[in-house]
């Protein structure tokens, strides 16, 4: 398992990680979100060995990684550029962790082993084409190669699937997690898609501005989100956030005045407050608490819809069935409902950060 | 182990870090040298502190050198520059004759300045040589080339000019392979004329990677030895003595060593005060180049 | 296209071809000079009976003038200086590209500061240096000081080089399980190769073409072409000839590198100035 203690880091006047604490279980997937520039890729090259940390501790299996080289560490890594070593071929570049000093195999069984990871792979073919005529998904499934052609300790994986266009990188996540060597190591995954991280991670932690803001597992992650930017990260269309306070009894206003819901919060009157409701949380035809606006605008997405409704000031957009949205037209009145349970209230927004999460009863 | 990484760096330079000590020393011992009147008549020297430049800054010769040398360098990359800019954009056409030419462009910057120099002298020599045998139909034939102070001078800055043209004019073209299209596209759907594109939109976006190659020949010419000595030798008279034949002069030939190295201080100063000044510049066009991107 | 241009065209083919003639000349003209027999150096300029002899002369080392040694000892001297260059300045470069710490931008701008120094400035006590420490007209004697020339060549244009790999590449050899040292080796090399080939031949032509240390810190056993090649004009009685061939000779390893290196030979020109 991997460790993260208090880590910083420092690269001249920026900071890419400021008190990182991590920590990954034996044999979990864990996928790490965050946007570019959040800390993501300098978080795994902490671990492997590549960046040393200002201060803080690096721990794997226990150990203090203090002083131990990238080679001594047992890591594999699969960088976001693949980092192939270019004029090779693709079998070159499995074979390469086979012939250093570290995991050095005899040729015939480096052979054996490249093969069977080249057919899991579905790379068998390619093995002996340059890296420079291979296509970008034939590149990233022959930099995954190398990081499963030698046993580890963890896989840290760089937004692998980042640069694949949008079927394949279906397919491969698919393929990613049903790989044996996969499910029994400790992965490190880190991507800026909070879509991917949903469906690939046991457990998702978001990292923004070089700290973990919350880990999790998606459950926890969706239901309980630690503030609004986590909530915004997951789901889209983009969670539905509207301003207001607490009202005498608990409940909720908006800013305008115009809505009203039962949020039952735990805080004192009058505090500034954000609610947060997830458009497929809103429904057309359902039970709930019931309001009344009207459409703004609609925008068909597939099988769903997407609608827009103004509840006095402000919009909220909710997802619902084709069946149930024919002929609704802009300016039509409509009735929404929701279940209070589903609402979420975090503090408003400020120039400290995002609002948190406040507890409801 | 941690300590071993934050060594390495410094491990792996130490090779370099004393091969430049050891070409440091000689340079401190230069400089120190400078401090004393150590000449072949005086090898047990006294220290003079101050008093070789004083005489340096006051002898006539040394203003004449300074005044030739300064001609020399300036007349040099003067000519270099405009001519290595206007064979880079003929070059630049991809004519048919551009492309098979090019290929031989840098061939007199690869030739030894001293052999150049060599060269030019056999072809200036004013009874055998080949270029007042070319210029006699003209009725030029019988111009002493290198036996006037004017022709000693125009010829060295000639040699100059013949060896070091390819090199402005190898890094003007790579300049003006690299700049944008979009601009010149523009200006040719509006009907802009030769001369307007190249006033307004070539030279100032050219000019960044000219005025580096100015700025290397420049200091370059400040200093040089190779040609003046085989095509002159400093000669007829002082005429084209520049600073470092001068030191030659008086630190080999009259063997006074302490003066000969207070000249070269004198002109390392010289070629360091124009780089940075130079330089300064340089860096104030590149950044205006920037802006316009 | 119109008459106009096809005429502009032309002019500016004419323009170059002239420019060409100029830059050409010089050596064409060298190298009738080096094949007229000495008889008629003075008599005759373009028709002449072409002869060897010159070259015979020269390179049979006769006139009492030993050019085939000169020829050697800058061989040995610049190949001598390139291969110190290399072996003390690559790893300084990729320490310099790799790593950022205290010593490391000090050396490059002391390095390059030795460029805008004249070099008479060290001859002199290299030359009393040099009688004492018994390195005057050695090989080992040039070899250092033309480390003058060639490090500082070397280390600024493989700096830029080795900077401008991505580090990624080493990083992915160090986690295969490669040492540094190793990983500098396999991957990082190999990749500046041709940066090393061009920045290698740049540094000998340099070498090579070296004319003041040779000239004040060599005699008889360890002098170059470029000054041996100046010998044959001493003398009431200038052999203009053997000149030209010395000179011609000495041109050709020079020469040779530089029609193969061409290409690279723009990035070495600009060494580090647009840079620094």
């Amino acid at each position: 398992m991997i460790g993260l203690r208090g880590i910083r880091k420092t690269y001249g006047r920026t900071t890419a990680l400021d008190g990182l604490e991590l920590d990954v279980r034996e044999g979990e997937f864990f996928c790490l979100l965050g946007p570019s520039g959040a800390g993501k890729t300098t978080t795994l090259k902490t671990v492997a060995g590549l960046e040393q940390p200002d201060s803080g501790t690096v721990e794997l299996d226990g150990k203090d990684m203090r002083g131990v080289e990238p080679y001594d560490r047992g890591v594999a890594m699969c960088f976001e550029s693949y980092a192939l070593y270019p004029h090779r071929s693709a079998y070159d570049n499995l074979a390469s962790p086979l012939r250093s000093p570290r995991h050095r195999l005899p040729a015939a069984e480096a052979r054996d082993r490249i093969g069977a990871i080249a057919e899991l792979l579905g790379i068998s073919g390619l093995l002996d084409r340059p890296v420079g005529q291979l296509s970008n998904g034939q590149r990233q499934r022959v930099a995954l190669g190398r990081v499963l052609v030698r046993p580890a300790r963890a896989f840290l994986l760089d937004e692998p699937l980042s640069h694949l266009d949008a079927k394949l990188r279906q397919q491969m996540r698919a393929e990613l997690k049903a790989i044996g060597a996969v499910q029994h190591t400790t992965t490190l995954y880190v991507t800026h898609d909070s879509v991917e991280a949903l469906a690939l991670g046991d457990r998702i932690g978001v990292i923004r501005n070089g700290r973990i803001v919350q880990t999790g597992t998606r459950e926890e992650i969706w239901y309980r989100p630690y503030d609004t930017e986590v909530a915004r990260a997951f789901g889209r269309p983009r969670i539905n956030l509207l301003p207001g306070t607490v009202t005498e009894d608990g409940g909720f206003r908006s800013a305008d005045g115009k809505v009203e819901l039962p949020v039952r919060a735990q805080a004192r009157a009058g505090t500034d407050v954000l609610v947060g409701v997830r458009p497929r949380d809103l429904s057309l035809t359902g039970p709930g608490h019931e309001l009344t606006g009207t459409v703004y605008v609609t925008e068909v997405l597939g099988r769903s819809v997407e609608v827009t409704v103004r509840l006095g000031e402000q919009q909220v957009s909710l997802v619902a069935a084709r069946a149930d949205t024919t002929g609704l037209r802009p300016d039509d009145p409509v009735r929404l409902a929701v279940r209070p349970e589903n609402l979420l209230l975090f503090e408003a927004d400020g120039p400290q950060g995002p609002g948190r999460l406040i507890g409801t009863r | 182990m941690g300590w071993r990484l934050t060594l390495r760096p410094y491990i792996l330079i130490v090779p370099a870090l004393l091969l430049t000590c050891g070409i440091l020393y000689p340079f401190g011992l230069g400089l120190y040298y400078t401090l004393f009147d150590f000449s072949a008549s005086k090898p047990q020297p006294d220290m003079v502190r101050f008093e070789n430049y004083r005489t340096v800054f006051t002898q006539d010769a040394f203003w004449n050198s300074a005044w030739v040398t300064v001609l020399y360098a300036v007349g040099a990359a003067v000519v270099e520059t405009v001519l290595g800019v206007a064979v880079a954009l003929l070059l630049h056409r991809s004519s048919f004759v551009g492309r098979v030419l090019e290929k031989i462009l840098i061939l007199p910057l690869m030739i030894a300045p001293v052999i150049a120099a060599i060269m030019w002298k056999l072809m200036l020599q004013p009874s055998v040589g080949v270029v007042n045998h070319l210029l006699k139909p003209f009725g030029l034939g019988g111009v002493q080339w290198t036996d006037t102070p004017a022709g000693a001078l125009l010829s060295s800055i000639a040699v100059d000019v013949w060896v070091y043209t390819p090199f402005v004019a190898i890094l003007a073209l790579a300049g003006l392979r690299s700049l944008p299209t979009s601009p010149f596209e523009a200006a040719a759907v509006d009907g802009a004329g030769w001369w307007y594109t190249f006033r307004r939109l070539t030279l100032p976006m050219l000019w960044p990677y000219v005025l580096v190659a100015v700025i290397f020949r420049f200091m370059d010419s400040l200093k040089v030895f190779d040609i003046i000595y085989a095509l002159t030798e400093g000669g007829p008279g002082d005429s084209t003595v520049v600073l470092q034949i001068r030191a030659y002069l008086e630190a080999i030939r009259f063997q006074r060593y302490s003066f000969g190295i207070s000249y070269t201080i004198v002109l390392w100063a010289v070629v360091y005060l124009a780089a940075m000044v130079l330089v300064r510049h340089l860096g104030k066009i590149q950044r205006k180049a920037a802006e316009a991107k | 296209m119109t008459v106009r241009k096809r005429l502009l065209g032309w002019l500016a083919d004419l323009a170059l071809i002239l420019y060409f003639l100029f830059a050409l000349f010089p050596i064409a003209w060298m190298v009738i000079l080096s094949l007229k027999p000495a008889n008629e150096l003075f008599s005759t300029y373009f028709s002449f009976t072409p002869t060897l002899d010159g070259y015979r002369t020269v390179l049979g080392d006769s006139e009492g003038i030993p050019f085939v040694r000169f020829f050697v000892n800058s061989l040995v001297v610049s190949v001598g200086a390139v291969v110190l260059s290399l072996v003390v300045g690559l790893p300084a470069a990729y320490a310099s590209a790799r790593w950022r710490f205290k010593g490391s931008e000090n050396l490059m701008f002391t390095l390059l500061s030795f460029r805008f120094a004249p070099e008479l400035t060290v001859i002199i006590p290299l030359f009393v240096l040099y009688q004492k420490l018994g390195l005057f007209d050695t090989y080992v004697g040039m070899i250092w000081v033309l480390q003058l020339v060639t490090l500082p060549l070397i280390v600024w244009i493989m700096r830029s080089y080795f900077a401008d790999l991505t580090p990624e590449l080493e990083q992915a050899a160090l986690l295969d399980g490669y040492t540094r040292k190793q990983a500098f080796f396999k991957v990082a090399l190999p990749l500046v190769k041709p940066g090393i080939a061009a920045v290698s031949l740049l540094a000998f032509i340099f070498a090579w073409n070296n004319f003041v240390f040779p000239l004040i810190l060599t005699s008889n056993e360890a002098q170059t072409v470029t000054v041996g090649a100046l010998s044959f004009l001493g003398g009431d009685r200038p052999k203009y000839n053997l000149t030209a061939a010395a000179a011609l000779v000495s041109v050709v390893p020079p020469l040779l590198l530089a029609l193969t290196i061409q290409r690279y030979l723009v990035r070495g020109l600009s060494f580090g100035a647009v840079k620094s």
